[in-house]
């Protein structure tokens, strides 16, 4: 067991450096044993390291025994050994690895970490893609089991394609917002009351009395901009800012072979996008499903099916997976949402999809505290619950909108993934709180 | 329902006075009382019949084999598909798909007049479909807008949106 006892002299290489430049140097890594299989006086071992796999080799010869051989033969599937080997060019590039054109042999293995020998879920079986598991009859992991075990989950090459995109999804917002002179903050999470006359889901206890898990930081960005912060964003269990056109086009980027890995497990089309962005207005939208045979009111909402078909209607009709649509009706927008000033049914607000999904709802705030309180009585709002909303437009508020994105949505929708509980690392939804 | 149904049917064949119709029976056979002879009863007879009173026997089929084909595809009308229990739509939505798939029209390279009875009988489900069950039986629809837009057909029915293009190209929805 490594327990720091000692500074050990070895420099530890990383397997994606494992490349013909290295041929005949004696090298140490440190990896999981992906596969290992004995054959007479050899035992071949596939080494795992996130993405990068290489093969190794350990052979009856003057730097193995036998017991070397059935000892590596032995290793359990996902123990993490330290390997001393030369690394030897190949002849024939090795298909199955990700480091095609060398091999390892073994000198000197080491077992740091020993993995239990029943593992809950193969990662062979995890990665494979549902068709292919269906026709030739070999497994594939469902859903909950891999959720349950999301340890082992997250190490196939599709999770650490997954989340090393969205590392870099939510990097490229970082440095996109900065870069345009916003502020980032943090805002309590726990808070007193209904900010928008919502529902409270989660209670928790406070001291000696109750308090609430913030649905959205909304309230705290706003009262930012009446703090002259100006341009405020903040990346937390709920809310960010607006997605630049140019997020697209770094994603694409700079994560071409993340995509590639994730699309071999679940196949998509390539995400596509117009600069600049498509911009339709609500009635341009529900002209457009009138046009296809959906009966709804110009005032409706679309309901999730009908902003799904439209996401169809647009692709087809502008070829892009990405837009905005602008305007919605005031009737169905919440409290604190400016209205259009040319037409009182509509609102300066707006939704984003990606793929005909919902990624951000949005809007032009009231930021007038007379206008606030009036249309928070049309909405039937207990005025006393948002008392200390409306007082922080009281002394000079400046003129502002926002939204909210899903970090985890635009990942599923960018990548063409369907359930968000495969970009959600450690998702929770109301059968499931653990891990 | 089949009343109206034969109404549409008189107006299409282009005869001038309608008849009066009655129906027999718990399921509501329509049933027409003829003047010399026995009462005609049934949907695929009384239209027959009507086909050939509008002096248009052609409707009924020009040759021996597409004549057959017509009263077969009367006879799926009355029994497959006018009390189709809902797990069988899919299936009979399915099986027309496939025969039309070389098909103009049902019977023969004309419209005969299986093709306004099956679009009669069949307008209650197709349009409940959304866009993409109507892309995917791909040839129905094709045929039921071809019929729907066929002159003198439609009549009290309402018209079936059908997209001009897919937007449902690839498998993922």
């Amino acid at each position: 067991m490594v327990q720091s006892q000692q500074k050990l002299d070895r420099v530890l290489v990383r397997v994606e450096e494992l490349t013909p430049e290295k041929a005949d140097q004696l090298i140490w890594v440190r990896a999981r044993i992906h596969t290992s299989r004995a054959k007479g006086k050899q035992c071949f071992v596939v080494l795992r390291q996130q993405q990068f796999n290489v093969q190794a080799l350990v052979a009856v010869g003057d730097r193995a025994s036998k017991q070397m051989v059935k000892f590596a033969a032995n290793i359990t599937k996902e123990s993490i050994v330290d390997v001393e080997a030369v690394v030897r060019t190949v002849e024939q590039k090795i298909e199955s690895c990700s480091q095609q054109d060398v091999e390892l042999h073994i000198e000197r293995i080491f077992v740091i970490s020993q993995a239990e020998p029943r593992l809950p879920l193969q990662l062979e079986d995890a990665v494979r893609p549902e068709g292919e598991g269906d026709e030739e009859a070999r497994a594939t992991v469902n859903q909950d089991t891999k959720l349950d075990n999301r340890v082992i989950d997250l190490r196939t090459t599709t999770s650490q394609a997954i989340f090393r995109l969205q590392s870099g999804v939510c990097q490229l917002f970082r440095d996109t917002l900065i870069k345009k002179g916003f502020v980032e903050i943090q805002t309590p999470k726990i808070i007193s009351a209904a900010s928008e006359g919502g529902a409270n889901v989660f209670t928790v206890s406070y001291f000696k009395t109750s308090a609430y898990l913030a649905q959205s930081p909304q309230l705290y960005k706003q009262m930012c901009i009446c703090a002259d912060f100006d341009k405020v964003f903040c990346v937390g269990p709920a809310e960010g800012w607006k997605a630049p056109h140019c997020f697209y086009a770094d994603t694409q980027n700079s994560f071409q072979t993340e995509i590639q890995t994730v699309n071999k497990q679940y196949p998509s089309e390539p995400f596509k996008f117009l600069e600049p962005t498509l911009r339709l207005e609500y009635t341009e939208g529900v002209a457009m499903l009138r046009a296809a045979g959906v009966e709804m009111g110009d005032e409706e909402d679309l309901s999730t099916p009908n902003e799904k078909l439209l996401g169809r209607l647009v692709k087809e009709k502008y070829d892009t997976d990405f837009y905005v649509l602008d305007k919605y009706p005031l009737a169905v927008r919440p409290f604190y949402t400016m209205p259009d000033p040319s037409n009182p049914k509509y609102s300066n607000s707006y939704d984003m999809f990606m793929r005909g999904e919902e990624i951000l709802s949005g809007a032009q705030r009231v930021h007038d505290a007379q206008l606030l309180t009036e249309r928070a009585l049309h909405h039937s709002i207990d005025l006393e619950k948002i008392k200390a909303y409306i007082d922080s437009f009281r002394y000079g508020a400046p003129p502002h909108a926002g939204g909210g994105i899903g970090l985890e949505r635009v990942t599923m929708l960018y990548l063409g993934l369907h359930n968000v509980r495969q970009t959600s690392m450690f998702p929770r939804d109301p059968k499931r709180l653990t891990p | 329902m089949a009343l109206r149904e034969l109404s549409s049917l008189e107006k299409f064949l282009g005869l001038k006075k309608p008849h009066k119709y009655s129906t027999q029976g718990v399921k509501k056979v329509p049933l027409l009382q003829s003047n010399n002879g026995p009462a005609l009863v049934g949907l695929a007879t009384i239209a027959s019949h009507l086909a050939k009173e509008a002096k248009k026997p052609e409707l009924l089929g020009t040759t021996p084999e597409q004549r057959a084909v017509v009263q077969q595809w009367l006879e799926f009308r009355v029994t497959r598909i006018d009390e189709c229990p809902r797990e069988e739509i899919r299936t009979v939505l399915k099986d027309l798909n496939q025969y039309l798939e070389d098909k103009v029209y049902l019977a023969g390279n004309s419209l005969s007049i299986a093709d306004p009875l099956l679009y009669y009988a069949i307008h209650h489900i197709v349009v409940d479909l959304a866009v993409q069950e109507k892309e995917r039986y791909m040839n129905l629809t094709r045929w039921f807008d071809h019929i729907q837009h066929y002159p003198g057909v439609r009549h009290h029915l309402a018209p079936v949106v059908v997209l001009r293009n897919r937007v449902y190209t690839s498998c993922h929805h």
